[in-house]
C-alpha cells in the first residue's frame, strides 16, 4: 500500500529558491554591466570607506550572480543560502540606516541608472526576499521536508 | 507545516556548518577572482582605488572644477546670461524647479538632448542641477554637455533645496 506524499513543501522550497535565484541574477547583471554607476551608487550610500567603494563595486554583482545561479541549479546550497541572509541583513540596515537619517540617494537595488530613490517600500521587498532566504535556511540547515513514510 | 524539525542521520549541524564556511568562503574568493579578472579586460577599467572626495567629482576630464557658487549662479540668472538645466526626473522638474529652468532627465538624455540644446551656442554659459549633495545626475548631464563640445558648463550642487532656500525665483506646479 503506498502512502500518497505530499508534495507541497517540496514545492516551497524549490519554488522560493529560484525565485531567490532569479531575483539574485537580474539585480547583479545591471551592476556587472555599469561598474562605475554601481560605484557610485555604492558612494552615494556613504556607509564604506572610500578606499572600499571600487572594489566592492567590483567583487559584489559577482557575488550576487554566483548566489543566484547556485540557488537556480541547487550548487552549494549550504554556503550560498548562509551569503544570502548575510547580503540580505546588511543591504536592509543600509537602507534603514540611510532612510533614518534622511538621505535621499538611489537606491540601486535593481538597476544602477534608474533613479528609485530608497523608501519603505524598498525596505519591505528586501524584508520579503529575506523571509523566503531564512525559510531557506531553516530547510538547508537541520531541517527536513516532511514527506510522510519512506 | 511545510518544514519538520528532524535529526540528520548523514550529516551533523557541526559538519554542516563547516560544510558553509568553507562554502562561503570558496564563492568570496571566486566572485572576487571574477570580478577583478574581467574588470582587468574591460574597455571602461573601474580603478580599484579612486579618490572619493567631493572635489575631485566635482573635476572635468581636463581638470577643471564644475561647481559654481549660489552666488554666481544667482548673478548669472539675473543678467539673463545663462541656461539652466533640471537633471531631475520630469516628475520633479514638474513638482517644481528654478525659474525658466529646462528639463533634461539624466535618464532621458539619448533621447531629448537634442530638442533641449538645439538653440544654445557652444559657449553659452549652462549651469545644471539636482537635489541633495549626493546627487550625481547634474555631474552626469554637465560631463554629457562638455563631452558634446559645451565650453561653459558648470553644476550648482544641490542646487535644487540651495535656490528655494535662498527664496530665488521658482516655478511650482500648484503656482500654476
Amino acid at each position: 500500500m503506498t502512502k500518497k506524499r505530499n508534495n507541497l513543501p517540496r514545492f516551497f522550497y524549490h519554488g522560493a529558491r529560484l525565485i531567490l535565484g532569479v531575483i539574485f541574477i537580474y539585480a547583479s547583471y545591471d551592476k556587472i554591466l555599469h561598474p562605475k554607476a554601481f560605484a557610485e551608487v555604492v558612494y552615494n550610500y556613504q556607509i564604506l570607506p572610500d578606499g572600499l567603494i571600487n572594489v566592492t563595486a567590483i567583487f559584489l554583482p559577482w557575488l550576487e550572480i554566483l548566489m543566484g545561479v547556485f540557488l537556480i541549479v541547487g550548487f552549494w546550497m549550504p554556503g550560498t543560502i548562509i551569503w544570502c541572509n548575510i547580503l540580505l541583513v546588511v543591504y536592509i540596515g543600509a537602507l534603514c540606516f540611510n532612510l533614518a537619517r534622511g538621505l535621499d540617494v538611489n537606491c540601486g537595488c535593481f538597476s544602477t541608472t534608474k533613479g528609485s530613490s530608497i523608501s519603505i517600500e524598498t525596505i519591505l521587498w528586501d524584508a520579503a526576499f529575506l523571509v523566503l532566504s531564512v525559510y531557506l535556511f531553516f530547510v538547508v540547515f537541520g531541517l527536513k521536508f516532511n514527506e510522510g513514510s519512506k | 507545516m511545510f518544514i519538520q524539525f528532524q535529526e540528520k542521520t548523514s550529516k551533523t549541524l557541526g559538519q554542516q556548518f563547516l560544510q558553509s564556511v568553507w562554502q562561503c568562503g570558496a564563492m568570496f574568493a571566486l566572485a572576487v577572482f571574477l570580478g577583478f579578472s574581467i574588470n582587468q579586460f574591460r574597455d571602461s577599467r573601474l580603478p580599484l582605488f579612486e579618490d572619493g572626495s567631493m572635489e575631485a567629482r566635482l573635476m572635468s576630464p581636463s581638470g577643471e572644477r564644475l561647481d559654481i557658487t549660489l552666488v554666481e549662479a544667482k548673478k548669472l540668472f539675473l543678467q539673463e546670461a545663462v541656461i539652466i538645466i533640471d537633471a531631475r526626473p520630469n516628475d520633479d522638474y514638474e513638482k517644481g524647479h528654478i525659474r525658466d529652468a529646462r528639463s533634461l532627465p539624466w535618464h532621458e538624455v539619448d533621447q531629448r538632448f537634442m530638442e533641449v540644446t538645439k538653440d544654445i551656442s557652444v559657449d553659452t554659459p549652462i549651469i545644471t542641477y539636482c537635489d541633495g549633495e549626493t546627487c550625481e545626475l547634474s555631474h552626469h548631464l554637465a560631463n554629457f554637455l562638455l563631452d558634446l563640445g559645451f565650453t561653459n558648463v558648470r553644476i550648482l550642487v544641490n542646487g535644487w533645496t540651495k535656490w528655494q532656500n535662498a527664496d530665488l525665483p521658482i516655478k511650482k506646479e500648484d503656482a500654476d
